[in-house]
């Protein structure tokens, strides 16, 4: 699970928006739940056997996605369908203007509309009757709200939110699963219904052929073991449709660490071919497999603010981005971010003493040949580290602790005075709208 | 000092060291044998070794592989994958050898491995200490498609 932390933003939005709009939220909503065009019908037609597709609309439907809710119009420019969110809340948002899912409609994007669901680590009890009916009315309240609108693609049902005790296969847990799936079908029978959970196995497998027979796809969220998700499921008697609903590259608990027990972050050019091939190996299953949704379209602080984001905080695009959209069209996007190519970093994954001077040498290309930008920045180390893709806090920066950043990629790195574990980052653009982020980890020791 | 460059620059900077064949143990020579000294050779970085052990294992098994693999139409379960020893283990043998040739930045050639693997032992498993069985064809889908972004990556 990735993606708890974009339910507390949400939420944070939420409170903002309903401050800050309510004024206008009613009639946002009105439009939400009654537009003049009416719901695009998506069905899936098929068998596990001959391979499943959507229709939508009465027309085939294919699903590039991403996870994730920022720059639609980049994502819709980049060959992108679809993407998702992970709470109702999402729809509220304002885009450009407009409500999340009228802007989406307006790009021609599709939604994955996310329903949260609660998880027990963080005290959700599904034993408890009065939690439930709150849950359920809560999933009902959401599928009428939105049921009618054009850009509704499926319904992510939760997010991971099985959790990881018993494998995931807790039978309360699915079986409510499954009374909530009825329930939006019973409501809206017009979108398929997709829980969305982390990774399978056999047991958990079992489990939701066993208790939530409901279901029309799973939604599956897989990192460093992507490409085993389609064999695993089939492997345990899956006969349905499924979608890969985040992937991307190995995520921090995959990875090699340092000596001091710092996750080393891949290169963005590793993360670039990660997201590449991933994507390449998952669309070759062309019977069950729908497509998949590359994660995260936005950025987020997990280890370390840049490992997990295609865009950066201030909107670029990075190398995951064009690879993406290599592997939807097989073509490059107009511009593309810059290259690594080269690295000289002494400091990589090594100790250095307080005020000790480094001297790093890189070397970026940018595809286009416009001249390139490089930001260095000394970072501490993540101390904030949660499970599942909780909220945690960035990390400061160090002041004083880079003697130069400029339109080359040689800077000189003076040691944290403090001992502690560090990184240093460089953010390269191109003055195009692209930005590739690289860091390497290193400790300083008296 | 760490230093790495990527891509293109790598291409052809390799000279592969002459297997040294006939000082070589290979134990009893079972491909298991064999597929074990491989991996023990590519985790040390003994690019070398490991083109003998699975130059050997491939000499020594690839036929009854083959015919294993003629005989599959699709992937045997847990309790009976080591019926297809020799498809399993020349399977990874090649995975291997892909490997062993990407890191010597050789390219295309782990390439050609990996496509060995994916079109001729396509229903080798391997078992993974960890509690698993993993299957090298699988792997090697992934390795080319990374190949081949790293190639249209650094293409002018």
């Amino acid at each position: 699970m990735r993606s708890e932390w974009r339910r507390c933003a949400g939420i944070v939005a939420l409170a903002v928006l309903r401050t800050g709009i309510a004024a206008t939220l009613a009639s946002r909503t009105a439009t939400a739940a009654e537009p003049s065009r009416g719901p695009l019908p998506v069905v899936i037609e098929g068998s596990a056997q001959d391979g499943f597709r959507i229709i939508r609309g009465g027309t085939p439907f294919e699903l590039r996605g991403v996870a994730g809710e920022e720059r639609l119009e980049l994502l819709a420019a980049c060959g992108g369908t679809t993407f998702r969110t992970w709470g109702i809340e999402s729809c509220e948002r304002i885009v450009a203007g407009s409500p999340l899912l009228d802007a989406a409609h307006a790009l021609g994007l599709t939604v994955t509309v996310g329903i949260w669901l609660g998880h027990e680590r963080h005290g959700f009890d599904y034993r408890s009757g009065e939690q439930l009916d709150r849950q359920r009315r809560a999933v009902e309240e959401a599928v009428s709200r939105y049921r009618h609108h054009p850009a509704v693609l499926f319904w992510g049902l939760g997010n991971e939110m099985e959790g990881p005790a018993g494998g995931g296969a807790n039978p309360i847990i699915w079986r409510e699963i499954n009374t909530l799936a009825r329930l939006v079908k019973q409501l809206d029978p017009h979108h398929p219904v997709m829980p969305v959970v982390a990774n399978v196995n056999p047991d958990k497998i079992r489990a939701i052929i066993e208790h939530a027979p409901d279901i029309d796809v799973l939604g599956v969220n897989a990192y460093g073991g992507v490409t085993a998700v389609g064999r695993t499921l089939r492997d345990n008697g899956w006969v349905k449709p499924y979608c890969i609903t985040e992937f991307g590259l190995s995520g921090p608990w995959e990875v090699e660490h340092t000596a001091w027990n710092a996750p080393i972050e891949p290169s963005s050019r590793v993360k670039a071919g990660d997201t590449f091939s991933a994507l390449k190996v998952i669309m070759e299953d062309h019977r069950q497999c729908l497509g998949a949704y590359a994660f995260l379209w936005g950025h987020k602080q997990e280890a370390t603010w840049s490992w997990f984001g295609m865009l950066t905080p201030a909107g670029e695009k990075t190398p995951r981005v064009d690879a993406l959209v290599r592997a939807w069209t097989d073509r490059w996007p107009a511009d593309r971010a810059p290259v690594l190519r080269e690295t000289d970093v002494p400091l990589a994954n090594a100790t250095v003493a307080p005020g000790e001077k480094v001297s790093v040498r890189l070397r970026y290309e940018d595809p286009e040949e416009q001249p390139l930008t490089y930001l260095f920045e000394v970072v501490a180390e993540s101390t904030d580290r949660r499970e599942g893709g909780d909220a945690e806090r960035a990390p400061h920066a160090v002041a004083g602790a880079v003697q130069r950043s400029g339109r080359d990629g040689d800077v000189e790195v003076t040691a944290p005075t403090n001992p502690g574990a560090y990184r240093l980052f460089v953010t390269v653009r191109d003055g195009a709208g692209s930005a590739t982020v690289d860091n390497w980890c290193f400790r300083v020791t008296r | 000092m760490r230093r790495e460059s990527y891509g293109f620059l790598l291409v052809g900077c390799f000279v592969l060291a002459g297997p040294a064949v006939a000082d070589e143990d290979f134990g009893d020579s079972t491909s298991a044998t064999l597929t074990g000294k491989a991996w023990a050779a590519l985790a040390s970085g003994d690019f070398a070794r490991v083109s003998v052990f699975t130059g050997r294992c491939r000499e020594l098994y690839a036929g009854e592989a083959a015919k294993q693999q003629a005989g599959l139409t699709d992937f045997l379960p847990a309790d009976k994958v080591h019926d297809m020893w020799a498809l399993n283990d020349v399977g990874t043998c090649c995975f291997i050898e892909g490997q062993a040739l990407e890191k010597q930045g050789r390219n295309a050639d782990a390439a050609a491995a990996y496509k060995q693997v994916v079109e001729s032992y396509g229903f080798a498993q391997c078992w993974d200490p960890k509690g698993w069985f993993w299957r090298p064809a699988e792997a090697a889908s992934r390795r080319l498609a990374q190949l081949e972004f790293d190639k249209v990556l650094d293409a002018k």
